[in-house]
């Protein structure tokens, strides 16, 4: 009955609690989009990281991730490539030679990652092959590179120009080297595409010295859940001279950026929900004065404190679920085929590809957020007829009687 | 035996630091099935000699006794309960909740006490029946004129068995003919169920 009677107390202003109901609306719509936006954004970041070059798991020399020094290659690639074969979990690997240096053509030069990779197996690890625009990937020719749109731009080059590598070998001598470019790529990262050059293992170990030593393994397991127990199970075998590392250790920043923003997401929290809270208590406020006088019968013929506050709480929390779930509806309606065919914010895209988000956002909606507003914003709602409730029970029953 | 007791009871108000004696020492005794007017013309202080009557107000001075017990050592909750159980009320206006019914009216002091649904509801009909008031059973109050609306503000203090009810100026608002039939209605209910009723007017056409 106390439910009823909260019910139908709060249709008697339809204008204001519709404009209470809509702020809270409102409200949640704006909290499943910054959500589903903010954690679109950093899963895509993070996906495209570990799609064009981390992949799920990296095998070094010990230390070779704190200070990648040419000299610092793996010390016996067929133990790995022994303990790979034998993981089951383990679907794809490739090796790479990864070293830093200079690459020019006739108009300029750019510092640049250069990394030499297996042509037929890389692929299985990145979306560099994918993301050819011009031209085709390595095919295991020699002498040939793949560079990214920005760096091509940088350079002036195209497909068929040449250009220079340089970098310093094993010997501490410079080694270098010339390249045919054969393709162009683009990834959503234009950090990426101005850094990172691919060239053939092979090439790459002949202008490094190297002879067949390798940097790295990269791995791609058929289930990147299980890195961390795969991590462990390899680590363990290859013993103390080697380093295996997981995505996650390959890139602290981003999940860095992820704590982060989840703290950041609890201030834009309480943001909404102090709005809320002032809009019911002003709301809650006016309808408790509207009532004294019905207040004061209530009490008279005997209703108890607890009760009449148990009632205009009701009131508050029946308007902040009901708002919450019909600004669940309409933000799920919003996000569904957003999440779908993503929001093209080509218009920003610049500012967004230099974060390695790409100009197409998906927002992905978890259900942690999810669960988060279901419960925050009905607590909000209900903070905010805290205190007019308050008010209304420290009224004596004659006195409210009178009120009128 | 004696419902309420009062001694020397005093109500002094302060408006604006000048002492408004509003009762001074009135005392007064309510036995069972008594059916008693307070009369007085307006400001004369019949309000709030009934809200100390129905512990809604507390005096300044004297003792109240709700059959034999001393009003002035319960606590707030057990005042509320005291009414709820013990007294019925009908003010002068605006006695309904607004968004009930007026069957739910009768109801609700029946829900505060824990009735079940189905009994509160069979006895509010019944109620209701016995009054004629059965066809206002849906009607919000905003429906009901102000005479029908007094006679289901008796029916919900009634519908307890209230030791006594105590009306303020229930026929006030009404004009002559539907404050005589109000009267009426409470004078059958105090001879058919021996109800103990006060109640004030200012009305000497009422007295
Ligand atoms: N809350 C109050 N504050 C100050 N004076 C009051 C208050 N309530 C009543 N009074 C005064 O007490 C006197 C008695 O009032 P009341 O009991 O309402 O009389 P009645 O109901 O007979 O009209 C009046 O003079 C009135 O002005
Ligand atoms: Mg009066």
């Amino acid at each position: 009955m106390l439910f009823t009677i909260a019910w139908r107390n709060i249709w008697r202003n339809k204008r204001r609690t519709l404009i209470v109901l809509s702020s809270v609306v409102v409200g949640v719509v704006a909290l499943i989009m910054n959500d589903s936006l903010s954690i679109g954004m950093i899963r895509q970041m993070f996906e495209n990281q570990l799609g064009s070059h981390v992949a799920h798991m990296q095998i070094h020399k010990r230390g070779f991730n704190d200070n990648k020094v040419i000299q610092s290659v793996v010390p016996d690639q067929k133990r790995v490539e022994e303990a790979l074969r034998s993981t089951p979990e383990v679907k794809y690997f490739s090796r790479r030679v990864v070293t830093f240096g200079l690459v020019s053509s006739a108009i300029n030069s750019s510092g640049a990652a250069i990394i030499g990779v297996e042509p037929d197996r890389e692929p299985n690890i990145t979306i560099i092959k994918k993301s050819i625009i011009e031209g085709r990937y390595l095919s295991g020719a020699s002498h040939e590179v793949v560079i990214g749109k920005k760096m091509a731009d940088k350079l002036s080059v195209g497909i068929g120009d040449k250009i220079v590598g340089m970098a310093s070998t094993v010997s501490g001598a410079v080694g270098s080297d010339m390249f045919r470019v054969v393709g162009i790529f683009r990834t959503v990262s234009s950090e990426f595409d101005k850094s990172y050059v691919f060239i053939s293992l092979g090439n790459a170990q002949e202008m490094l010295e190297l002879g067949k030593d390798v940097s790295e393994f990269a791995i791609i397991l058929r289930d990147r859940g299980l890195v961390e127990m795969v991590k462990s199970k390899i680590a363990a075998r290859l013993g103390a001279n080697y380093e295996v590392l997981s995505y996650a250790d390959l890139m602290p920043l981003i999940l860095a950026q992820m704590q982060m923003y989840k703290e950041s997401m609890f201030i834009v929290y309480i943001i909404i929900g102090l709005a809320l809270i002032f809009g019911i208590i002003n709301a809650t406020l006016m309808s408790v004065f509207e009532r004294m006088q019905e207040f004061g019968v209530l009490m008279a013929i005997g209703m108890k404190n607890s009760r009449l506050f148990y009632m205009i709480m009701l009131e508050a929390l029946v308007i902040g679920v009901l708002g919450t779930v019909v600004g669940m509806v309409v933000g799920l309606a919003m996000y569904l085929p957003l999440s779908a065919y993503g929001i093209d914010l080509s218009m920003f895209s610049e500012s967004l590809t230099s974060f390695g988000v790409g100009s197409t956002i998906y927002p992905v909606l978890t259900l942690q957020s999810i669960v988060g507003i279901l419960i925050v914003i009905p607590v909000f709602a209900v903070l905010g007829a805290l205190y007019p409730a308050l008010k209304a029970i420290r009224l004596e029953p004659v006195s409210a009687i009178r009120y009128v | 035996m004696n419902i309420i007791e009062i001694k020397d009871v005093e109500k002094t108000y302060h408006d604006n630091g000048v002492p408004v004696h509003a009762l001074r020492g009135v005392t007064m005794t309510v036995e069972r099935g008594e059916f008693l007017v307070i009369a007085g013309p307006s400001g004369s202080g019949k309000t709030t000699l009934l809200n100390v009557l129905g512990a809604l107000d507390t005096p300044t001075k004297g003792k109240v006794y709700l059959e034999g017990e001393d009003l002035s050592t319960k606590s707030r909750n057990e005042i509320a309960s005291i009414r709820l159980h013990k007294l019925g009320f009908v003010f002068q206006a605006y006695n309904l909740i607004p968004v009930l019914s007026a069957l739910e009216n009768i109801e609700f002091t029946m829900m505060l006490r824990g009735i079940p649904e189905k009994e509160r509801h069979e006895r509010a009909m019944a109620l209701m029946e016995e009054l004629d008031i059965a066809e206002l059973a849906d009607k919000r109050p905003n429906e009901m004129s102000g005479g029908q609306q007094q006679r289901v503000a008796v029916a919900r203090a009634m519908v307890n068995d209230p030791s006594i009810i105590l009306a303020d100026e229930p026929t006030a608002n009404l004009d002559t003919k539907t404050g005589a039939n109000l009267l009426d209605l409470m004078q059958r209910m105090n001879e058919e169920k021996n109800l103990t009723f006060v109640f004030s007017s200012h009305d000497p056409q009422v007295i």
